[in-house]
C-alpha cells in the first residue's frame, strides 16, 4: 500500500469499519467462485445432487480438465480470434464514439439536429437484437461482411448507443471554459479535441473500453449468426461445444470459463488504474 | 486538415480488414484439385469425432469427390442463417422433428426417393419420416440414418437384485411404484421437470399408446378434438406425480439424470438420449429401457421411436450423385454400427446390427415395427405445449389444460390449418 | 491552419462537428436503423426468419393485442426491471462509494467485486439454481422457489442484480472519480459531514452517473433473456417469460419470426418512450460545471 499511487494520501487513515463490511460481502462472490473453481477441477463422475456433495473438493487437483478444455476449444487460436475482435472493437469504440459524443454533447443544447440525433442514436438500445438478427445475416453477406470484419463493425454500432451516454454524461462534467481557452489560443475544435478534451475523458475512456471490451467477449450470438459454422471460432462459440442438446458437461465447461476469465480481469485490473491516473492527472490541470 | 480524421480513421479500418482477411479461410466454392466438394453440415456435435474418421476415410479412398463434414454447436441457428444468405449447403444432417417441418415446408430440400440408399430404410421409419411434415408429402425428403426411442429407462442392476419385475400395464407399473415405496429405499422416479421439455418425454411415451396416430392432423382438418382424447394421458403423468421426489418442479433434466445415475431413484421416464449424460455420472451403469405400459392391451404397446438423423439434400445441389455416393459410404454396415455402438442409437436401415444392450428390453417393438414418432414433433414449438403440461401437473386442473391447449392449437396451427385446408381441397 | 481557423472560427467549428455526426450517423443508420425497418417490414408477413413468406397486413398486430401471453410477459418484465433497477442501483452506489474510501486491499476488492459481470451465462445459471434448488430450501425448510409460480420471480431478480452490480458500480466509481477533490474540502470547511456531505454535494455532482446508470439498468433488465433461459426457461407454468425470452424463443427458434417482430417493434417503441421521460426528468435535476 505504501507503493501506491496515491501520493499523499496514502498517510490517510484506512477506513477498517468499511473494509471489514467489504470483506463480509464478498462472500457473495467467493461462493459462486468457489463453487465454480471446485467444479472446474472434478471429474463428471464426482457431481452429485446434494449440498455437501457439490461443496466438497475434488478428490484430486488434476489439471485434466483445463487441458481437454484448451484442445476441445482449440483455445489458442479462439482466444487469439477473441482477442482481435474486441481489442479491434474497443479501439475504434472509445475513438469513434468518443469523438461523437463530443460533436453531439457539445451542441445538443443549442442545435436541434444535433440533440435528435443523439435521442436517435440512443433509443437504438432499445432494439431487440431478435429483430435485428436474421436482417443483418443478410446484410452482412450481401456486403461481405459476415466474417470477423463484419463482427467488429456491428459492435461499432451495437455498443455506440450505451458508450454515447456514458460519454455525453461525463462530458458535462468537463467545464467548457477549458475548451475556450484553447480556442482563444487559436487552436482549431480538432485539435482542442485531441489535445484537451481527450485526455481529460480518460476515466471514461477506461470505462468505455472495460464495459465495451467485456460484452464483445463474453458474446456469443453475434459471431454465431455471422460467422458462425464457417470453422473460425471465438472463445464463447467454442465453449458452445460443451452443451450438446442432451447433456452438459459442466466440468469441462467450467474450466474453460475460468481460463477465458483471467485476461479479462487483468484487463479489468489495468483499466481500474487509468481511472484512478487519470483523475489524478486532470486534478493537477 | 478537416479530412484528416476520416482518412485516418478509414486507414485504421482498411488495417484492420486487412488483418482479419487474412485469418479467414478462403472461399471454398471451385476446388483447385478438380475434386467435386460435397459439404454435409451435421446437428449431431456429440458425434463429430466419428463422422471425422469417417470423412478422413472417405477422402482417402475417393480422389474424385471431397467430403467436407462439419458439426458445428448450435448447427439448426447455422443451418437458418446460411438458409437466409441463400447458401445452402450439399447435405444437411438432422432430425425427423419441427424444423426439419419447417424447413420442408420452406421448400429447402430435395426429393431423395432416387437415392439408392433408401431402399434400405425399414418401412417403419419411412412411416415415421412421413408423420412429421404439416401435410403428407409425395416422395422422400431426407435418407433417415439412426434413431432414438423413448419410455423408461430403469436400472437393472437393482431391478435384478430387488427381483422387480417389467410392469406390462399402467396397473403393474403403479403397483410396483407402491411397492418401491414401501421398501423405503429408492424412488420410483426422480423427474426433472424444472426443464419443460424434459415433461414432454414421459407425456409421449404414455400418450402414444392412447390415441390416434394421425391425431393431430385429424384435428387440423377440424375432425377432431385433443379434448376427447388427452383427458386419460394427462391423469397418467398426474398420477407419476404420486411416486416422485418432493417438487419435481424444482429439479433440472441435470438434477433427475444425477440422480438416477446415483441410484436415488429406480426408473427415469426418458429416452435413450438422455443415457450419455446419465453415464457421464456413473459410467458402469446398466441402464434400460421398457415400453411404457400405459396401453390397455400389453401387446399393443408402442414404443417412441423418433429419427434422431437423417440426410437432407438442399434443392439447390448440383452434383447429387456425388451426395449419393456419400450417403451410400456412411450408411455402409460398418460405419453405422460404429455410430450406434458409439451413440446409444438405433439403425433405420435394414440389416444384421448388432444393436446396443440398451435397447434389448424394446427389441420386440423394434423387430416389428411397432414405432411411433414423438407427438412432440407435431407440436408448434410456439406453443409451449411443455410449459401447459406443466401448468397442468402444478395446479392439477385438466379441464383448463384440455380447453387452453384445443383454443392454442388453433391459434398457433393457424399457418399449417390454412395449408392443410388447401391440401384438402386438392385432394 | 492557424489563419483558417482565426479567419471563420464558428462556421468551421459547425463544419467540423458536421463531418463528425455525419459518417457516425450513416455507420448507424446501415447496420441499425436499416435492418430495423427491414425486422419491422417481416412484422407484416408471416416469415419464419428464412424462407418463403406471406404479407399478412395487420394480423400480427391485432393478434399481439389478444394474445395473453404477450400480456404476461409485459407485467413480468416490467416488474423485474423496476425491483432489480431499484434495488441494483441503491447497492452499487453504496458499493462504489465504499470502493472509493479509503480502505484496504483496493484493487483486490475491486477486482473481485467485477467478477460476476465475468461469469458466463452458463455458471451463473448453474450456480444460482444450485443455491435456490439445494442451499435456501435447506437453510429455511421451505420449498425452492423457482418452483413457485408465486416466487420466481424473485429468484430472477436476485439473479440480475447480482450480475448487474458489477457494471454499475464502475460508472459510478467513475462518477465519483470525476468530483473534484477541492469540492469535498469545500464542503468539510463548511462543516458537512457524512449524510449531508452526500446529500447535498456528492450526489447532486454525480447525477449524471445516475441517469445513465438508472437508464442503463432499466434497459438491460427490460431486456432480461440469459438469465431466464439459464434458470427457469420461463417456467414454473409460464410464469416467468420475459419480453425478450418470447421474442427470442418464438421468433426464431418457434417460426413465429412476423409476429415476434410485431412484438419487438411495439416493445421497442414502448421502452424508447419510457427511456426519453427518463432521461429528461433525470437530467432536468443534473447541473452543467
Amino acid at each position: 500500500m505504501a507503493k501506491d499511487a496515491f501520493g499523499a494520501k496514502v498517510k490517510e487513515k484506512v477506513n477498517w469499519p468499511v473494509t471489514i463490511l467489504l470483506l463480509i460481502g464478498l462472500i457473495t462472490i467467493i461462493f459462486p467462485l468457489y463453487m465454480a473453481v471446485v467444479i472446474a477441477f472434478k471429474d463428471p463422475s464426482e457431481m452429485t445432487n446434494d449440498i455437501a456433495g457439490i461443496l466438497s473438493l475434488p478428490s484430486s487437483w488434476s489439471l485434466d480438465n483445463f487441458i481437454e478444455a484448451i484442445q476441445v476449444t482449440d483455445f489458442f487460436n479462439s482466444f487469439l480470434n477473441s482477442l482481435i475482435i474486441t481489442v479491434v472493437a474497443v479501439v475504434i469504440s472509445v475513438l469513434v464514439h468518443s469523438i461523437a459524443a463530443y460533436a453531439i454533447g457539445r451542441n445538443m443544447d443549442s442545435k436541434k439536429l444535433f440533440k435528435w440525433s443523439y435521442y436517435f442514436i440512443v433509443a437504438g438500445m432499445y432494439v431487440p437484437f431478435a429483430i435485428l438478427m436474421m436482417p443483418l445475416v443478410k446484410q452482412t453477406a450481401i456486403l461481405h461482411l459476415d466474417n470477423m470484419v463484419g463482427v467488429m463493425i456491428l459492435y461499432v454500432v451495437f455498443y455506440m448507443p450505451m458508450n454515447m451516454m456514458l460519454y455525453t454524461g461525463y462530458l458535462r462534467n468537463i467545464p467548457i471554459a477549458l475548451e475556450e481557452a484553447a480556442r482563444v489560443d487559436g487552436a482549431s475544435t480538432w485539435t482542442t479535441y485531441w489535445k484537451v478534451i481527450f485526455p481529460l475523458m480518460k476515466p471514461m475512456h477506461a470505462t468505455v473500453a472495460v464495459l465495451t471490451g467485456l460484452a464483445v467477449w463474453n458474446d456469443v450470438m453475434t459471431p454465431l449468426v455471422i460467422m458462425g459454422g464457417q470453422g473460425v471460432n471465438t472463445l464463447p462459440l467454442a465453449q458452445m461445444s460443451f452443451q450438446t442438446a442432451f447433456s452438459t458437461n459442466y466440468n469441462l465447461a467450467f474450466a474453460s470459463y475460468l481460463l477465458a476469465m483471467l485476461p479479462m480481469i487483468i484487463f479489468y485490473v489495468f483499466a481500474q488504474k487509468q481511472i484512478i491516473n487519470g483523475v489524478t492527472n486532470g486534478a493537477v490541470k | 486538415m478537416l479530412n484528416k480524421p476520416i482518412s485516418r480513421r478509414s486507414l485504421l479500418g482498411l488495417g484492420a480488414a486487412a488483418a482479419a482477411s487474412t485469418m479467414l479461410p478462403g472461399c471454398s466454392d471451385g476446388r483447385s484439385d478438380g475434386k467435386t466438394e460435397v459439404e454435409v453440415v451435421c446437428y449431431k456435435q456429440e458425434a463429430v469425432s466419428i463422422f471425422e474418421k469417417l470423412a478422413e476415410e472417405f477422402n482417402a479412398t475417393h480422389d474424385d469427390i471431397y467430403l467436407n463434414f462439419t458439426c458445428p454447436a448450435d448447427a439448426v441457428t447455422i443451418m437458418k442463417t446460411r438458409f437466409v444468405r441463400e447458401d445452402y449447403p450439399d447435405v444437411i444432417g438432422i432430425g425427423a422433428d419441427g424444423d426439419y417441418a419447417s424447413f420442408t415446408d420452406s421448400e429447402i430440400f430435395a426429393d431423395v426417393s432416387d437415392c439408392p440408399t433408401m431402399d434400405e430404410v425399414q418401412d417403419a421409419y419411412k412411416e415415421i419420416q412421413k408423420s412429421v411434415t404439416y401435410v403428407p408429402l409425395d416422395g422422400y425428403y431426407a435418407v433417415p440414418y439412426v434413431a432414438n426411442a423413448a419410455g423408461m429407462l430403469y436400472n437393472v442392476d437393482m431391478f435384478n437384485e430387488h427381483g422387480w419385475d417389467i410392469p406390462q400395464t399402467w396397473d403393474e407399473l403403479i403397483d410396483l411404484c407402491k411397492q418401491i415405496q414401501s421398501e423405503g429405499e429408492v424412488l420410483p422416479f426422480y423427474l426433472g421437470y424444472l426443464d419443460t421439455w424434459t415433461i414432454l418425454s414421459p407425456w409421449n411415451s404414455i400418450t402414444t399408446n392412447l390415441v390416434p396416430s394421425d391425431l393431430a392432423r385429424q384435428v387440423n382438418a377440424g375432425e377432431a378434438k385433443f379434448a376427447d382424447y388427452y383427458r386419460r394421458p394427462a391423469e397418467m403423468m398426474l398420477e407419476m406425480l404420486d411416486y416422485a421426489e418432493e417438487g419435481p418442479f424444482a429439479y433440472s433434466y441435470n438434477d433427475a439424470c444425477t440422480a438416477f445415475a446415483r441410484g436415488q431413484a429406480a426408473m427415469y421416464p426418458c429416452g435413450s438420449f438422455a443415457v450419455p449424460q446419465i453415464k457421464s455420472v456413473n459410467p458402469d451403469m446398466n441402464v434400460g429401457l421398457f415400453p411404457m405400459p400405459s396401453a390397455d392391451n400389453p401387446d399393443d404397446r408402442i414404443v417412441v421411436s423418433g429419427i434422431d438423423l437423417q440426410w437432407c439434400v438442399s434443392k439447390t445441389c448440383d452434383h447429387i450423385d456425388a451426395v449419393y455416393e456419400v450417403i451410400k459410404f456412411l450408411s455402409e454396415p460398418e460405419n453405422v454400427q460404429t455410430y450406434i455402438d458409439d451413440q446409444n442409437a438405433i439403425p433405420c436401415l435394414d440389416g444384421n446390427f448388432d444393436i446396443p444392450e440398451l435397447f434389448d428390453g424394446v427389441q420386440e417393438n423394434l423387430d416389428n415395427g411397432k414405432l411411433l414418432d414423438y407427438l412432440d414433433h407435431t407440436y408448434p414449438s410456439a406453443m409451449a405445449c411443455d410449459a401447459q403440461l406443466q401448468t397442468m401437473l402444478l395446479s392439477g386442473d385438466i379441464d383448463a389444460f384440455l380447453s387452453k391447449w384445443d383454443t392454442d392449437w388453433q391459434r398457433y396451427n393457424r399457418s399449417v390449418i390454412r395449408k392443410v385446408e388447401a391440401y384438402e381441397e386438392q385432394q | 491552419m492557424a489563419n483558417l481557423a482565426k479567419a471563420k472560427v464558428g462556421s468551421d467549428r459547425n463544419r467540423t462537428f458536421l463531418l463528425i455526426l455525419i459518417p457516425v450517423l450513416i455507420l448507424f443508420v446501415a447496420f441499425n436503423t436499416f435492418p430495423l425497418l427491414t425486422g419491422v417490414f417481416y412484422s407484416f408477413t408471416d416469415s419464419k426468419g428464412y424462407g418463403a413468406f406471406n404479407m399478412v397486413g395487420l394480423q400480427n398486430y391485432i393478434d399481439l393485442f389478444g394474445d395473453a401471453r404477450v400480456g404476461n410477459s409485459y407485467l413480468f418484465t416490467f416488474k423485474v426491471a423496476v425491483v432489480s433497477t431499484l434495488i441494483t442501483n441503491v447497492i452499487s452506489l453504496v458499493l462504489a462509494m465504499g470502493l472509493n474510501s479509503k480502505i484496504k486491499f483496493k484493487s483486490a476488492f475491486r477486482a473481485l467485486y467485477f467478477v460476476p459481470q465475468i461469469l458466463g451465462a452458463l455458471v451463473v445459471g448453474y450456480v444460482f439454481s444450485y443455491f435456490f434448488t439445494y442451499i435456501v430450501p435447506a437453510l429455511t425448510g421451505t420449498g425452492s422457489i423457482l418452483a413457485s409460480t408465486e416466487w420466481a420471480w424473485v429468484a430472477i431478480v436476485v439473479v440480475c442484480c447480482w450480475q448487474s452490480i458489477a457494471q454499475t458500480t464502475i460508472i459510478y466509481i467513475t462518477g465519483l472519480q470525476s468530483v473534484p477533490e477541492d469540492v469535498y474540502e469545500a464542503g468539510n470547511l463548511d462543516g458537512a459531514t457524512g449524510w449531508n456531505l452526500f446529500r447535498y454535494i456528492t450526489f447532486p455532482l454525480i447525477m449524471p452517473s445516475v441517469t445513465t446508470n438508472m437508464v442503463l439498468v432499466m434497459k438491460n433488465m427490460l431486456m432480461v433473456f440469459d438469465q431466464i433461459v439459464a434458470m427457469t426457461s420461463g417456467g414454473p407454468a409460464q410464469s416467468t417469460e420475459s419480453i425478450s425470452y418470447l421474442i427470442y424463443n418464438n421468433g426464431l427458434s418457434g417460426g413465429q419470426f412476423g409476429f415476434q417482430c410485431a412484438n419487438a417493434v411495439i416493445f421497442f417503441i414502448l421502452i424508447a418512450v419510457i427511456s426519453v421521460a427518463q432521461t429528461k426528468f433525470l437530467n432536468s435535476r443534473e447541473e452543467q460545471l
